[in-house]
């Protein structure tokens, strides 16, 4: 065994959209960060569509860029197609979702990791994590070195223990060709004692454009004017690039007669797969199993990058033998003579059971140990990225003694994400909606900057270059929050904020102040009870007159604060009424003893 | 900020009720009440006049409590009233109506303790008092209450939780290819859940009963005592309040109080003496209009003359209403004339008086007010008036959202009022997630890529 000299801070195993972002905030907020990755040439690979964003997950990456994370700025840098999700409905829902090139994604992300100070990448597979008196201390690696670390964070993806499922065919893979991580999924569970979970998720085949009939698709063009995904972005500079559009076709009977026929070939109704997929991303036999009625659904053509004729077929995902699946092709209108470069299939993989997490993404089992993204049950490249950002921020923290980041419920969609996953568990792969936020006229994507922003500078996570126009900006928007109509003009240099953005802001606002306000209050009594913090040493599943079946969730998810135990399903008003009581009277006797 | 909440801080019956509020909020209540601008002097009870809009609502002993000395360390008002459950009834309502919430069993003793008013000795009693009332409400809401009540509960929660769904499934679709929702579907829905409110806020009888009293038609021929029924009734207690007619000009109806419960009594017994060239039919047809209105019937015989005709086709009306029914048997001063001649007598309650010597009365007096007098005694009053609190919050919710569908505000607000709905109805309903909501999507839309 070769042991690495250096004494890290935080170690991140694996090099998708959360360890990346966990890597680049680790080392941002000055920890000593080491990215291992069985494979650096896909590191951030954008292993399903090549998009970024979407409903909710859009709001979720202007979260990350507004907190110093770089899949926003590495999105625009790579847009292939920009397109503002809901604008027919009210701006709270308003969600950007922009196409990118799949290929300058990745390289772009791994040129952002080589530039960051305190981090290094190095490609590696990690197969055992080392502790020490129950804490984490290192992590040996394939090639048998041990890396010495204070903590690790988990971005394992679909890399746990991976099977990849065409038909009836299986084969080892956390993504098509690439290796599984299979023993680490055995320390996990046998040595360090977590919950592993199964779920499955899956992907479409590709096809190459040659051969496409166009005059069968609907034409959906990029936004003209675009909004860039990130703050950052100079919108006129953004503006003058090329773009590509993406089309639009549909399912056809013969579609739905050629899945009928083979139901029992796929792998998840041919027996094969046990494990849980998500019900809102369903294979299209599953569409078709559950909807009968419906006999079209849409497909949607996107670019998988600038330089190749392959395109994404959303809507099409799916887990039949190959010759299903060339025939599916055949039966959409325009796709006739397309072929088909890769092939649609399941992945079935491990993740932990994320109520065994704290609000800080940190392990109740190994201290130490902390995981983002999918080991925590969610999909998204947006979920992925904002539980790394968090766990990589909080394990940097926790390196130097400092009080853990959390963000609340009515701060930012990463707040709901993360509270859902540590009070509620999950028990289908987790994906984001704008209805799992109570606070949702709050959580928009214009005001992504001002509800994050004012914690970044304060943490260390943005380049202090853009605090003063930062603040000239809040200014300025609470100015005109105040009154529409005020005189502004000579705010100084405001860039890359505007005036035009200030009062886009204002007009949101104006829309709904009722709302707004109502919102606020009900976060506030939240904030109250959530600012109870459950004393050390205080057994809240114990107290007397609990019920019991409040008891058992209780002790299951150790609820940090009395609003994370109020959010437990199950848990009563009168439980919260006793445990508020209790917390006081334990607080008393320890006050009482220290004073004796 | 905390909100300021009240109860009924002594039993009922005695001569005096102490209502309690405490909060932030309990000193502007107080002045919204007794309309005095001034400000109170603290810890000194002092005599004022609690109005009711444009009525008095009683004439009380007040006393202000300044934060934090007082029994919950917050800003307390205490009420010392007459102890007429529609007064107390009526009060803890207005101080709803106008931002305070009612207790939850121990809250107040709750927050004397965080408030450092209490000490752990005390709090053990708080502790096991919160345990009973969680042990109780999770039995209640485990038995499956009333079969008409819960059937029209579970309607409303599905008809709710599906609309909201409807509406957020367009939100969060992510294709963009979800046919719009038609503003006259969720008009309609709305409109439907409505109702049922509208239902349910009526069969909460202790809140209605509160508010409006308990409607009383007093039913008989010509001469069998009604009039003199009433005269008894109201002479044993406190005078008739005021006389107020009728909405339809041909029932009288008289409000007065008995054991201090509003009574409204619906007098038929004008109308004919009134009007005797008015046709026997429209006579009848009146009655009828007493008996539908009617929570209750007092159905008058004189027992000193046979049963006629008239009081055949009364009592076969009456029957049909299904109704709360109690048969006064008048004139027992008088020579009996025999057992009525009336099918299915025996099956009702009857009590026997004499109008003229006042015997018998109180007995009816109290049966007439027993239900309303139970209630309070089994604590129901406070969770009724919680529920009935939530029903009204939640149809100020649907209303305000219909207000917003005309004004095609969109899917995220009509959201908000929908969610707001169902967590003021979370207490009668149970929970909905946006789990929930999100089974509900994924099992009727095909969503998602």
């Amino acid at each position: 065994m070769f042991v690495c000299e250096t004494q890290y801070d935080v170690v991140v195993i694996g090099g998708g959209h959360a360890g990346c972002e966990a890597a680049l905030a680790a080392a941002k907020l000055g920890a000593k960060t080491l990215l291992l990755t069985q494979n650096l040439d896909t590191i951030a690979q954008m292993s399903c569509n090549p998009s970024i964003g979407g409903i909710a997950k859009g709001q979720i990456v202007r979260e990350i860029d507004a907190l110093g994370g770089a899949m926003g700025r590495v999105t625009d840098f790579s847009a292939l197609h920009y397109h503002m999700l809901n604008t027919g409905k009210g701006p709270a829902v308003h969600s950007p979702r922009v196409q990118c090139d799949k290929k300058v994604y990745q390289f772009t992300f791994k040129h952002f990791l080589e530039l960051q100070p305190h981090l290094e990448i190095m490609q590696d597979e990690a197969v055992k994590i080392t502790t020490s008196d129950g804490d984490v201390s290192g992590v040996l690696t394939l090639r048998d070195t041990l890396y010495k670390t204070k903590t690790v964070i988990l971005t394992t993806g679909t890399f746990l223990g991976g099977t990849i499922h065409i038909g009836t065919v299986m084969t080892p893979g956390g993504r098509y060709n690439d290796m599984p991580s299979n023993l680490l999924s055995k320390n996990l569970s046998a040595e360090l004692g977590l919950h592993l979970m199964r779920f499955k998720t899956g992907t479409p085949m590709r096809i190459n454009a040659r051969g496409l009939d166009y005059s069968k698709f609907r034409l959906q063009p990029s936004d003209n004017p675009l909004q860039p995904m990130s703050h950052f972005t100079d919108e006129k500079e953004q503006q003058k690039r090329n773009f590509l559009s993406c089309y639009i076709t549909h399912t056809t009977l013969a579609t739905d007669k050629i899945l009928r026929e083979n139901f029992q070939r796929s792998a998840m109704y041919g027996g094969n797969i046990h494990s849980q997929g998500p019900r809102y991303c369903p294979s299209v036999e599953d569409k078709i199993k559950k909807f009968p009625e419906v006999t079209s659904h849409p497909l949607f053509l996107e670019p998988e990058g600038a330089h190749t004729e392959e395109y994404y077929i959303q809507g099409f995902s799916t887990s039949m033998p190959e010759d299903v699946q060339r025939a599916l092709i055949a039966s959409v209108p325009g796709m006739k003579n397309a072929s088909i470069t890769r092939m649609g299939y399941a992945v079935e993989y491990d993740c932990a059971d994320p109520i065994d997490l704290y609000p800080q993404l940190e392990s109740k089992i190994v201290p130490g140990l902390f995981c983002a993204g999918q080991i925590n049950g969610t999909t998204g490249y947006e979920e992925a990225g904002g539980q790394g950002l968090m766990a990589g921020i909080n394990a940097a923290l926790k390196v130097q003694s400092k009080a853990p980041f959390v963000l609340r419920r009515d701060e930012a969609y990463i707040g709901v994400l993360i509270d859902d996953l540590v009070t509620k568990g999950v028990n289908e792969p987790y994906r984001m909606f704008t209805s799992r936020a109570e606070y949702r006229i709050l959580l928009r994507n214009d005001n992504a900057d001002l509800r994050l922003m004012p914690h970044a500078f304060k943490l260390g996570l943005l380049d202090k270059k853009y605090e003063a126009a930062f603040e000239k900006y809040r200014l300025l928007t609470d100015k005109l929050k105040a009154n529409l109509n005020t005189s502004v003009s000579n705010e100084g240099d405001l860039f890359p904020w505007s005036l035009s953005k200030a009062r886009t802001h204002a007009e949101i606002h104006h829309k709904y102040e009722g709302y707004y306000e109502r919102n606020k209050k009900d976060a506030e009594k939240l904030a109250e009870i959530d600012a109870i913090k459950i004393p050390e040493g205080f057994d809240p599943s114990s107290v007397r007159g609990i019920l019991f079946e409040s008891s058992v969730k209780l002790r299951e998810v150790k609820p940090q604060t009395l609003g994370q135990a109020s959010r437990i399903p199950g848990v009563t008003p009168s439980d919260i009424q006793l445990l508020a009581v209790h917390i006081e009277r334990f607080r008393r006797l320890k006050n009482a003893q220290k004073t004796a | 900020m905390q909100s300021t909440i009240c109860a009924l801080a002594s039993g009922q019956g005695g001569a005096v009720a102490l209502v309690r509020l405490s909060g932030p909020r309990a000193l502007d209540l107080l002045k919204l009440l007794t309309r005095k601008a001034d400000s109170l002097e603290p810890r000194r009870q002092i005599f004022c006049t609690l109005y009711d809009d444009k009525t008095v609502l009683d004439k009380a002993l007040v006393t202000y409590f300044k934060a934090p000395h007082s029994f919950t360390g917050e800003d307390v008002v205490e009420f010392a009233l007459h102890a007429s459950p529609y007064i107390t009834g009526r009060l803890l309502e207005l101080l709803c109506e106008n931002g305070a919430t009612p207790a939850k069993r121990g809250e107040f003793s709750e927050r004397a303790f965080l408030n450092g008013k209490m000490d752990l000795v005390e709090a053990q009693g708080l502790c096991d008092l919160i345990a009973a009332a969680n042990r109780a409400a999770h039995r209640v809401a485990m038995a499956s209450l009333d079969g008409k009540l819960s059937e029209r509960l579970g309607e409303m929660k599905i008809k709710l939780t599906e609309l909201l769904a409807q509406i957020e499934v367009r939100l969060d679709d992510v294709d963009e290819e979800m046919p719009r929702l038609s503003p006259e579907f969720i008009r309609t829905q709305l409109t439907d859940v409505l109702q049922n409110i509208q239902t349910l806020l009526d069969t909460f009888s202790v809140g209605r009963l509160i508010k409006d009293g308990l409607k009383v038609a007093i039913i008989g021929a010509p001469n069998s005592g009604k009039s003199s029924l009433l005269n008894a009734l109201v002479g044993f207690d406190r005078a008739i309040v005021t006389d107020i007619c009728g909405t339809t000009r041909d029932t009288v109806e008289e409000m007065l109080e008995l054991n201090g419960q509003k009574i409204i009594l619906t007098d038929t017994a004008g109308i004919r003496s009134h009007a005797l060239d008015v046709a026997e039919e429209e006579g009848m047809r009146r009655s009828k209009r007493a008996l539908e209105k009617a929570d209750v019937i007092l159905f008058v015989l004189d027992t000193s003359r046979p049963v006629t005709a008239e009081e055949k086709q009364l009592w076969a009306d009456i029957q049909q209403e299904n109704k709360r029914t109690l048969i006064v048997l008048n004139k027992s001063d008088k020579p009996s004339a025999g057992t009525p001649d009336l099918a299915n007598l025996s099956s009702y309650t009857q009590f026997t008086v004499s109008c003229k010597k006042g015997t018998g009365i109180e007995f009816l007096k109290n049966a007439l007010t027993a239900p309303l007098n139970s209630a309070p005694e089994d604590g129901l009053v406070l969770s009724n008036l919680r529920h009935y609190e939530a029903l009204l919050r939640a149809q100020t919710e649907l209303e305000t959202a219909l207000v917003q569908l005309e004004k095609k505000a969109g899917g995220e607000i009509y959201a908000e009022h929908l969610r707001g709905a169902l967590t003021h109805l979370k207490d009668l309903l149970g929970e909905v997630t946006p789990d929930d909501v999100l089974g509900v999507i994924f099992s009727k839309f095909c969503m998602g890529k």
